[in-house]
């Protein structure tokens, strides 16, 4: 076993040191500098840094300068590059962020001879089907996706076995569950929480709060482009965290820190926080003791009881996208380097635990091989893209605002709909 | 006149060099401050959004049509108002206050005037970041208030309701401030002639009746300045509330002119809507300073 494992570093140290990119003939002599602006992750970075020195070293002309901000930082940072006509050649968001950019012209057009395509349908059918279509514009595509993520629920089994639960059986199947699990788990010192059983990733309203609405029958946007369907399924889910947070049970607050920060930490702070597969990646490198241990789990995103249908947490999509405004040569060189690197997409799974929307890697053996796995593949299969369009930044704001003004600042949850659907139709009508 | 050897009046070739010396401080000026106010003044009449390469359609006032009736901009005004008034009474009290203490003492006074000075060499974003650490429920300001008025384990909610996150962002700021506008004081009190007050001591008069018959009517000039500097600088609070905003507290209650044209501006990239709110509220500080001015040249006349 020893020596298998010997001899697989040994494949990857060898496959690593003699990685050869691909020399680009239309760059040769070209001198030109690349920048990319992409957010923190610990694992993501180093493997990503490596594929740039390999694309330089076959490509010398080609210099690529690579930054990261932090995740809550860089689309406020990236937006204010765009609006000096000072962004970046490369860049990345979340879906929802990063579709106004495409709108507004801001990013080429996928070029298919540098990403290694002969065209718009060879490049799609790389991927799963459908998951180009929310980047494809007018038969061009305007960028590849580098990650694919749902978000399931992580669960210390140790804190279920402290309050006296059975993680394997108590676990909880319905938001009522959450709310009822969560009383037994949470500890509080008065009324300062020590412990919390359960707690949302707050900033994230349209990826993860929507699917509850939509759970009950509710809807953020028609297809005729109404805002805000079905009234009491949007009153239960506001009125659920009015009652969650600090002015009703108590259970969490988006003023603690964030829990899927804590979680990795097993130190009896969180018991359930809401996380990708990515987490698992994060775990293992910040607390190995507790990620090769057998006190955590990963669950499927709760439904309602009277759920009227199953929606799972939405997926999203982080796309690296190109520059329009930057010069075509180093558009060109751009594509190719997103080329290479997203050509990595097992070391990618490996390492970071990020998973690039392709058949051969939704049914690979590392995928099925990593914890829990089939759990985030089962939910994403139920589960559909989140919302995007001209407004999603927009109206991801304004969900978080109606959401917390009930939650923290005592606003009725009738009145904040009320505030929510005039706000988000403006917003739509505006676009 | 006194002429120089060229014939050039002394007053004229005090003045080119005075256009020399404040050169730098006009060019400044003009690129910092001028030209993106004039520039904020022409774009309130387009419809440009942030983003957006197409070229941006002149719309009159359309936008200071639809931000004067929109209740967000009034919201913000009322968040605004509550913060200014909130802030601006304990800050000029406080550093009147201090500014008294600290002249009044010969022991410890530059170790005084350093302590509370140093909250203002920080950045509004290191500030508002170290209170945010004091205001977790878990943090300093629960355990401090807690012991003081002895009621443990209660949370005081500081970021997670509406009356007490405008409270904790009042707190920061007056924190950050006060030792800033104490030093002001503290230089007009200095310039107070000690020989008014000896006198006033010979004639019998006590602490209490100096500082309201002497200190306060000498320092009427420099009361005017901190007042007026106080309100404008609580007019443009920003990072306090921008920083308590992302890390969960709620935006109604502090959703001040700043943020919200910030948030207009980056969010919903509307720059036109931005910049009406912006040149409304540099309208607004303007008449306010120079309301404030006017009324205490009125009173000097009088007395």
């Amino acid at each position: 076993m020893k020596r298998m494992a010997a001899l697989a570093a040994f494949a990857i140290f060898a496959a690593s040191a003699f990685a050869q990119a691909p020399v680009i003939p239309e760059l040769k002599g070209k001198a030109m500098e690349i920048t990319i602006w992409t957010h923190e992750d610990p694992n993501r970075v180093p493997i990503e840094q490596r594929y740039i020195a390999e694309f330089m070293a076959a490509n010398p002309s080609v210099k690529v300068t690579y930054v990261t901000y932090p995740s809550a930082k860089i689309r406020e940072i990236i937006t204010t590059g765009f609006a000096a006509n000072q962004g970046p050649d490369i860049f990345n968001l979340e879906l929802f962020d990063e579709y106004p950019f495409i709108t507004n012209g801001r990013v080429a057009p996928v070029d298919f001879k540098m990403a290694g395509s002969k065209d718009l349908k060879d490049l799609e059918s790389k991927y799963l089907p459908g998951m180009l279509t929310s980047v494809i514009d007018g038969g061009k595509a305007y960028g590849l996706p580098v990650e694919l993520t749902n978000w399931c629920v992580y669960l210390n089994k140790k804190i279920f076995r402290d309050a006296g639960l059975d993680p394997d059986k108590d676990w909880p199947k319905t938001w009522e569950d959450v709310m009822a699990v969560s009383e037994k788990l949470v500890k509080r010192d008065g009324q300062i929480i020590t412990r919390r059983g359960f707690d949302f990733r707050y900033p994230y309203y349209l990826t993860s709060i929507v699917p509850m609405v939509e759970q009950l029958g509710g809807e953020l946007v028609s297809r005729d482009g109404k805002a805000i369907l079905n009234d009491a399924a949007w009153l239960k889910v506001l009125q659920y965290f009015k009652d969650f947070g600090p002015n009703g049970k108590n259970l969490g607050s988006p003023t603690y820190t964030d829990a899927r920060k804590l979680f990795d930490n097993d130190k009896n702070e969180i018991a359930m926080s809401l996380s990708g597969l990515y987490q698992e990646a994060r775990m293992k490198n910040a607390n190995p003791a507790f990620y090769n241990s057998k006190d955590w789990m990963v669950i499927p995103f709760p439904q309602w009881k009277d759920a009227k249908k199953k929606v799972p947490n939405n997926y999203y999509g982080h796309y690296y996208m190109v520059n329009a405004q930057s010069p075509k040569i180093e558009q060109q060189a751009s594509w190719a380097l997103l080329s290479y690197m997203l050509s990595h997409g097992q070391e990618y799974l490996e390492k970071v635990a990020i998973v690039q929307p392709m058949k051969a890697l939704m049914e690979s053996a590392t995928l099925k091989a990593m914890p829990y796995s089939d759990v985030f593949v089962k939910d994403m299969n139920a589960a559909h893209m989140v919302y995007y369009g001209a407004s999603s930044s927009k109206i991801d704001a304004m969900l978080k605002e109606a959401f917390e003004s009930v939650m923290l600042a005592g606003v009725e949850p009738q009145k904040a709909l009320d505030k929510l659907r005039k706000d988000v139709t403006a917003a739509l009508a505006e676009q | 006149m006194n002429k120089g050897r060229s014939g050039e009046s002394l007053e004229r070739k005090t003045a080119r060099w005075g256009w020399f010396f404040v050169a730098p401080g006009v060019l400044f000026f003009s690129a910092f401050s001028l030209y993106p106010i004039l520039n904020a003044f022409w774009t309130s009449f387009f419809n440009k959004k942030l983003l957006s390469l197409k070229p941006p359609k002149f719309i009159g006032l359309d936008n200071y049509g639809k931000v004067l009736s929109s209740p967000d901009f009034w919201n913000s005004v009322g968040a605004t108002a509550i913060f200014a008034a909130g802030a601006f009474v304990p800050m000029f009290l406080l550093s009147l206050l201090f500014a008294v203490l600290v002249t009044s003492r010969t022991r410890w006074r530059r170790g005084i005037q350093m302590a509370l000075y140093s909250p203002a060499v920080l950045s509004s974003v290191v500030a508002a970041l170290i209170w945010l650490l004091m205001f977790d429920p878990r943090g300093l300001a629960n355990q401090m208030a807690n012991a003081l008025m002895r009621t443990p384990g209660i949370d005081h909610k500081w970021l997670a309701d509406a009356t007490m996150v405008r409270i904790s962002t009042i707190v920061v700021y007056v924190w950050k401030y006060v030792g800033y506008f104490t030093i002001l004081f503290v230089t007009g009190i200095g310039k107070i002639p000690q020989s008014v007050n000896e006198a006033a001591v010979i004639d019998g008069a006590n602490a209490f009746q100096r500082f309201f018959r002497i200190t306060l009517p000498l320092l009427k000039p420099t009361t005017v300045l901190v007042s007026v500097m106080i309100l404008i600088q609580c007019l443009k609070t920003f990072s306090t509330q921008y920083l308590f905003t992302q890390r969960g507290a709620p935006l109604g209650p502090i959703n001040v002119l700043t943020l919200n044209i910030y948030n207009t501006a980056l969010r919903d990239q509307n720059l036109g809507r931005a910049s009406v709110m912006a040149v409304l509220l540099f309208a607004f500080m303007l008449l306010l300073s120079w309301t404030q001015i006017r009324f205490s040249r009125s009173g000097e006349l009088e007395s």
